[in-house]
């Protein structure tokens, strides 16, 4: 039996799979839940200083086993949310708080909020592809990165995550900018969109998402090997995760933990055993005794 | 997406009608559809008639179903799904307990051995009692104004249950919860069909879950088991911006 525990941070992980920001973690109980079906740890949807409603439904479209969704941050606003950590800690995992802003003060207050509600890390949402203000506006700019990122680092005792976003010219000068975190988080959503082209109309009401699932995999992949190859930080590794085949190919690019998100859309939560079972068989084939490894394996 | 064309409408009392249209797709009673009005917005619809000629009942209470209970035949909309978990149906006699415009989602599954517990606020808001012969049919109101004088929990004080080989559930969650706290106490068998607050209808969003479980890919139809001692059913919701609410039934 091959050890599949992992670290990243310091973080103790029982396995190397987590729950992906944004999917079945608005709700404690869910979270929870989740972690019951072998997730090592989640991170929460992503929470801002107000409450927000985000955009009026359609907020998703079915792409093959892939999706685009504009949900549009909507989250209960940092004072609403210690109750769902407070539940999501029962399992005795680490839960991770993905907070959004649009500056170093805005990030920083969220952060210090999700240490106080036992948060064992906080992953910065510099990517999301959707709301004007926020997420990918904010991790364009290398220099308001690495504002916020040496702001909040110096604030916090947990460790920070910054999340990345795949929709730059450059994303060396992001991961340069935000180098004082303490591990990368590769890669957020593409931005894209669907037109029905019966309706003769986009379908999200935003009309603008982000794809997730397999069809962004090799960027996801790419941006990994890249980041991991010129910077040796420690990354965590998420886009189109679906089979034990795919979180080998992350951790061989460079991750040393993954998330999984839009194939709960396809798998439903047994997904999390399922890989754990089947990765634990590949690597007593292989050889490999523990997962680091195989992290940066592939790495020429 | 599906495009729809309405072929005929049904008005079922006021600010309720039932679109009808043919839809070549298998749909088990109590599965969900997501319906589409572009420009207008999506909201999750369950189905009232899943044969070859199928329908919606549709209750205005928002700017999607307004537009939707104003379609006339010929006119379209988008549909994607189905999805979630439908009844499981048993052969014998069963029990309907349809509260509002629940009983639409019940009625696919009724049939020469089937009783129904219809109620609604006041006598103008039962719809489809004309589908159950009066031997049969048991209505409440909370006025008073047809039927038994109060809401289904407190009717079924007054009746056989064990008649039944299984009672169907479906309507706002407080009449649910209040149900279900009956059955329970008298170990009968019965599922229930959730309405939450829901965007996505794929299980990934997680507005609409109810103790860990998913209503639109778990549910929408939960046993009685899944019910009794989950953490949130019946007392607390998320609203649409996942902001934790009481439902205030304690």
């Amino acid at each position: 039996m091959a050890d599949l525990s992992t670290s990243i941070a310091g973080i103790r992980l029982e396995n190397p799979l987590m729950l992906a920001s944004g999917i079945l973690d608005e709700n404690g109980y869910t979270m929870l839940d989740v972690m019951k079906n072998g997730a090592a740890a989640v991170v929460t949807k992503s929470i801002g200083n107000e409450e927000r409603d985000g955009y009026s439904s359609p907020i998703i479209v079915e792409y093959g086993d892939s999706l685009i969704n504009a949900v549009g941050l909507s989250n209960p606003g940092i004072d609403n949310f210690a109750e769902e950590i407070r539940i999501a800690k029962q399992a005795g995992k680490p839960v991770i708080g993905s907070v959004f802003a649009s500056d170093a003060d805005g990030f920083t207050s969220l952060g210090l909020k999700m240490q106080e509600y036992g948060c064992d890390a906080v992953e910065l949402n510099l990517s999301c592809p959707h709301v004007k203000g926020f997420g990918l506006e904010v991790g364009s700019d290398p220099d308001l990165v690495e504002d916020i990122v040496n702001e909040i680092k110096s604030k916090l005792k947990i460790p920070v995550f910054a999340k990345l976003s795949p929709n730059v010219s450059n994303i060396l000068d992001i991961a340069k900018a935000a180098e004082k975190a303490d591990a990368y988080v590769l890669i957020n959503t593409v931005k894209a969109m669907k037109i029905d082209i019966r309706a003769r109309s986009p379908v999200l009401t935003n009309v603008y998402g982000g794809l997730s699932g397999p069809a962004i995999k090799p960027v996801g992949i790419r941006y990994v090997y890249e980041v991991k190859k010129e910077t040796g930080k420690e990354i965590i590794g998420v886009g189109g995760i679906a089979s034990f085949e795919d979180a080998v190919e992350y951790i061989m690019a460079g991750a040393s933990a993954v998330q999984i998100g839009t194939a709960l859309y396809t798998k439903g939560k047994g997904i999390f055993r399922d890989i754990i079972s089947q990765m634990n068989t590949f690597m007593d084939d292989e050889g490999f005794g523990r997962i680091s490894d195989m992290v940066g394996v592939a790495i020429r | 997406m599906n495009r729809i064309t309405v072929e005929r409408v049904k008005d079922e009392a006021k600010n309720v009608r039932t679109l009808f249209f043919r839809w070549d797709q298998k749909i088990s009673a109590g599965q969900f559809v997501m319906v589409w009005l572009p420009g207008l917005g999506e909201i999750p619809m369950s189905l009232s008639y899943i044969g070859s000629l199928k329908g919606i009942t549709v209750k205005a209470y928002g700017k999607v179903s307004q537009a939707m209970i104003e379609l006339q035949p010929g006119n379209e909309f988008f549909i994607r799904g189905p999805y979630g978990n439908g009844f499981q149906v048993e052969s014998g006699r069963k029990l309907l307990i349809g509260g509002g415009s629940g009983i639409a989602s019940l009625l696919p599954i009724a049939d020469s051995e089937t009783d129904a517990i219809i109620s609604a606020k006041t006598r103008d808001e039962i719809i489809f009692a004309d589908r159950f012969p009066d031997s049969r049919l048991f209505l409440a109101t909370d006025d008073g104004s047809a039927g038994f004088h109060g809401f289904p929990h407190d009717l079924l004080d007054r009746m056989d249950l064990s008649v039944y080989r299984k009672i169907y559930v479906c309507g706002p969650e407080q009449m649910l919860y209040r149900v279900m706290l009956k059955l329970r106490d008298r170990h009968v068998n019965a599922e229930f069909s959730l309405e939450r607050t829901m965007k996505c209808g794929i299980g990934i969003c997680d507005s609409c879950s109810v103790g860990g479980l998913q209503v639109c890919k778990q549910g929408p139809v939960f046993s009685i088991e899944q019910l009794k001692d989950n953490p949130e059913f019946g007392i607390y919701r998320t609203t649409y911006s996942g902001k934790r609410i009481s439902l205030n039934m304690k």
